[in-house]
This record gives C-alpha cells, structure tokens and sequence, in this order.
C-alpha cells in the first residue's frame, strides 16, 4: 500500500494554507488532515480545546468501517461522513487513498455549506501531496543523519 | 510507512498488537500505560471494548517519546479485537501499520488459536499488500505463569519456524513482566528497518 510522502516545509506551508482558507469560509472550529491509518497530518483552529490525536485514530477507524459498510452494499463511490451533533458536529471527507479532512463546526452552521467549502480544499490538498509524491517517489527519511538514539530502551517500566 | 513530517520534525509510527482473542493484547497496553516512565507525554487509553471486557473495535495508546535526535517520535499502540468474527476491523486496523506484536497464548489449549491467528495476520497483511518480509514483528509468548501451558521450544517450531527467525519473549501481561521488551524490540526494529531504507535511498 503506497504511503503518505515525506513532507518538506513548503508542503506543510501549502497545507496550512488550504486548512486555513477552509476554517476561515465555513468559520469552523478547527480543521485536520489524517491518515486513514490514523495519525495527525496537520491541523488549523482551536485544536487545544480538543483530544486531537484520539479523535483522529477514532475517525480513521470510523470511517474506514463506514466506508466498510458501503463497499457492501454496492456503493462504490463513498466520500463523506457527517455527524449531527448538538454543540458541535464534524464532517468527515476523504481526501486520496490515503488522506481524510475533518471539520469540526458549530452545530448551527450549516452542514451542507461546510461541506461546498471544504470541496475545494480537498482538491488543493490532494494537489499539493501528489505534487509531494511525484517529488520523491518511493523515498523515506534519511534516519541515518538524524543521529537514532538508544532504542533498546525508549519505554522503561516504572521500579 | 510511517508519517514523516520534514518541517515539523515529526515522526509517527503505528504498532499493533495483534493474537487470538483472550491472549492479552489489551492488557499489555494496560500495563504500558500503567507503568510507562520518562516519556514526553502520554495520551489516554482509549478503549473500544463489549461489556463483557473484549475489544469491539480496537484500544489505542498514543505515546511520545525521544527516539531519533531532533525528532518528535509519536508512537501509536493499537490492538485488534481477537474474536474471529471482527476480521473486516483488523483489516482496518492493520492499515498503516509499521510495527506488529504478536502476542500469543501460552496455554497448550490455545495453540489452535494461536496458529489460526497468525496465519489470519498472514492473510490481513497480503490483502493490504504487506508481508512479513517487510513489516517487523515480534512474538509475546504471554501467560507464561499459568499451569497448563505449552513449552517455548513448542511456541517457537509454531510460530517462529520461517526462515527468517525473529525476536520472542516471554511474558506475564496481567503482572506487567515481559511488556516492555517486546515494545523496545519492535521500535528497534522498525527504527532500523527506516534507517536502512534512508541509507538506500538518500533523501
């Protein structure tokens, strides 16, 4: 299964950039990028006030089972995921093979105009990683460099 | 693969402890919670489990920790839900996985289970087209203080008879001996699995 590229700062800049378009037009809370494996990618907004990194492995996991549920029932073609709520509601949408966008937004917006914003956001940041792809294709992190401390004992059980 | 964020410094890996149902996948990241020391920062476990304590989806522990020099290394434990029922969930969760632990029950009645389990990995990982020649595992022989459970030479000409052996350990999850090892011997491996990679392949 090809992976997320690595990311250099001009596509984390052009990433930022796309989010932030987003949170300002739907006025959303806050705005990520994950894997469908379930790591955060990158992420705009008022994203202290919430446990980012659990509701992204829990969004990944939820919608890769939707998208489960759909495959069997002939939908070929799933794209987005939207949950109702009473403060707060989110929107799911899939971005490439392996990338989700997640909105937060005020329950009072509308779901429907969030949703034609974030369309064009999808495209610029589906853009921008195939351009991150093209740019190394097949290539990791040169960890080699980066001076791999003492693995042998990275978690230790408290005495 | 795991996520690599050149700009921020980020590193973030997904390790899954994989078995058959009952085996202790979940007590382990318990116990890693519990009893984890000097780490950056250590999120909640979350837990996705049926009343009667088997995990429904899956249980997630993130935790950051200093691996590589100027890196953020953020480490995303998952486990699967054992039951065979669940297989369209373990799919899911193998997705993006960089590191596996296999953690197997030790008692002689479980070897059935076990040996299922490991080829249902096997299988999982072909149809997200992975293989074990190219994600790092490690075996947990687990339960280790019960009566009736099967010699580790057993456990071994099972589970660790490719031609390629890797790392066993043995453990007793439920009093957190055994758990930290297998943990520090995926990250190594997988550390160094990348290292290689970025050595072949110079960024």
């Amino acid at each position: 299964m090809p992976g997320l590229p690595p990311l250099i700062e001009e596509d984390v800049l052009s990433l930022d950039l796309a989010l932030d378009g987003l949170l300002r037009k739907s006025e959303a809370a806050a705005v990520m990028l994950i894997d469908k494996g379930g790591p955060v990618i990158a992420r705009r907004g008022e994203t202290e006030q919430f446990d980012i990194t659990t509701i992204a492995a829990l969004a990944a996991g939820s919608f890769c089972a939707t998208q489960a549920i759909a495959e069997r029932l002939g939908e070929a073609n799933f794209t987005s995921i939207y949950q109702q709520g009473e403060r707060l509601s989110l929107l799911f949408c899939n971005v490439d093979e392996n990338v989700l966008l997640i909105v937060i937004f005020n329950a009072a917006l509308s779901a429907g105009a969030v949703k034609y914003y974030a369309a064009e956001t999808i495209r610029q940041v589906a853009q921008q990683l195939e351009r991150a792809g093209r740019r190394a294709p097949g290539q990791t992190l040169d960890l080699v460099s980066e001076n791999v401390l003492d693995v042998s004992t990275i978690f230790s059980k408290k005495r | 693969m795991p996520i690599i964020n050149q700009a921020t410094k980020e590193l973030q890996v997904k390790i899954v402890y994989y078995g058959p149902a009952k085996g202790g996948k979940t007590t382990n990241l318990e116990q890693v919670h519990r009893n984890v020391e000097d780490v950056q920062e250590k999120g909640k476990l979350v837990s996705l489990a049926t009343s009667s304590d088997r995990t429904l989806f899956f249980d997630f522990l993130p935790i950051e920790a200093m691996a590589i020099k100027g890196f953020k290394t953020k480490f995303q434990l998952y486990t699967v839900p054992g039951q065979v029922i669940y297989n369209t969930t373990r799919q899911l969760v193998l997705r993006g996985v960089d590191g596996i632990v296999f953690v197997a029950d030790s008692q002689f009645d479980k070897m059935a289970e076990n040996a299922e389990s490991f080829q249902n990995l096997e299988d999982n990982l072909r149809s997200l087209k992975l293989n074990f020649a190219e994600i790092p595992y490690v075996l947990q022989y687990n339960k280790r203080d019960l009566p009736n459970i099967a010699p580790v030479e057993y456990l071994e000409f099972l589970l660790n008879n490719r031609e390629v052996q890797v790392p066993s350990f043995q453990s007793v999850a439920s009093r957190c001996e055994g758990v930290f090892e297998p943990l520090n011997m995926i990250t190594r491996l997988l550390l160094n699995k990348f290292i290689n990679e970025g050595a072949r392949k110079p960024a």
